[in-house]
């Protein structure tokens, strides 16, 4: 049976990550029996009260990959404005290509098939360092980032530590 | 000149699908039959769950009794509620539509169906309980190991178990890495 494009596609870009990974990141399918779901790794960013933190997250993707974009799914909890109680992630590159209705975003920052995983990771760990709040996924945590920035801190470093197992 | 771009073979098609999406609706809605899917009542119920949860994971402001609604409606299917929701058509469950309570879970303790219930996750183990790497933090003698393994491992290799077991070890070994340095961290700050 000849591999789709989205088979092939992700095996390509699971090779570059595997060759080549970007500091602080780790990614690749659970089992290669299931390629369309990958497991990653990503690091705090340094100088931001996710430091030292490693946070696994999972990527589903679309059988039309890379046409529409993978869902990226936290699997710890993370106290964050732009990620959902359930672990979801909300950021503009994981939305389907075209234009916000909102008019927040632009066509450019979201979702197009020139986009790749690695470029989502560095993105959501960008994410991690600065929040967006503009229409917030976690809209306590957005508060608390607004209002209570040292609050939002400890809260987020003592999650860090616990997850260590610290 | 407009009237002209529907071909008659295009209307004829156009019917045809209609013709197609009624006689489904009305199947859905006039007999919710079990002898209609042959599937068991257990797995039904775990498919209408994961809907559920599907759907409010995109949107957790919505009920899960609505939801339920018009997934039961519409015959379970996600798409087409996600698009109602989307397009803010979603109709008002009536008070007569009690949803069964979510299942008991079959193997999880009784405290992580009330997490589910109030749409909350039970808060996770830590990583080292996930990845299960409790030996490896009591071996010291690891760290030294797994730097000089790393290089090797790093390499796309074109046995797809043994790129399995890399990336395995990678994950491991970042994990790993982040927990001894912030106990150097931790111990520093207490030092000081």
């Amino acid at each position: 049976m000849a591999q789709s494009t989205a088979q092939r596609r992700l095996l390509q870009e699971y090779r570059a990550l595997t060759n080549n990974p970007p500091e602080g990141i780790t990614a690749g399918p659970v089992s290669e029996d299931d390629i369309l779901h990958w497991e990653c790794l990503i690091q705090g960013p340094e100088d931001t009260p996710f430091e030292g933190g490693v946070f696994p997250a999972e990527l589903k993707f679309p059988k039309d990959y890379p046409l529409a974009p993978p869902s990226m799914k936290f699997l710890v909890d993370l106290w964050h404005p732009n990620v959902y109680p359930s672990g979801l992630v909300c950021i503009s590159i994981l939305h389907p290509p075209g234009d916000d209705p909102n008019h927040y975003e632009l066509a450019a920052e979201r979702w197009s098939p020139i986009q790749s995983v690695e470029k989502i990771l560095i993105s959501v760990m960008s994410m991690l360092a600065e929040p967006n709040d503009e229409s917030p996924a976690n809209v306590e945590a957005a508060k608390m980032w607004r209002d209570h920035r040292d609050e939002y801190e400890r809260k987020v470093r003592d999650s860090v530590l616990k997850m260590l197992g610290l | 000149m407009s009237d002209d771009q529907i071909s008659l073979p295009y209307f004829a098609a156009i019917l045809i699908i209609l013709g197609f999406i009624v006689r489904y609706l009305f199947f859905n809605g006039g007999g919710a039959s079990p002898a209609q899917s042959p599937r068991s009542p257990e797995a039904l119920l775990r498919a209408r769950e994961t809907a559920v949860e599907r759907i409010q994971q995109m949107f957790p402001q919505t009920d899960r009794r609505t939801i339920l609604w018009d997934l039961h409606r519409n015959g379970m299917n996600i798409q087409n509620t996600t698009e109602r929701i989307l397009a803010g058509r979603l109709e008002t469950p009536p008070i007569t539509f009690q949803p069964p309570a979510p299942p008991p879970p079959s193997t999880t303790s009784a405290s992580s169906s009330a997490a589910l219930r109030k749409v909350e996750k039970p808060s996770q183990p830590d990583l080292i309980t996930r990845y299960n790497l409790t030996n490896r933090i009591t071996s010291p003698t690891a760290t030294d190991e797994t730097v000089n393994i790393d290089h090797k491992t790093k390499a796309w290799s074109s046995n797809r178990d043994e790129r399995q077991a890399s990336l395995q070890k990678r994950r491991e070994d970042m994990i790993l890495a982040a927990r001894r340095k912030m106990e150097a961290k931790l111990a520093k700050g207490k030092s000081t």
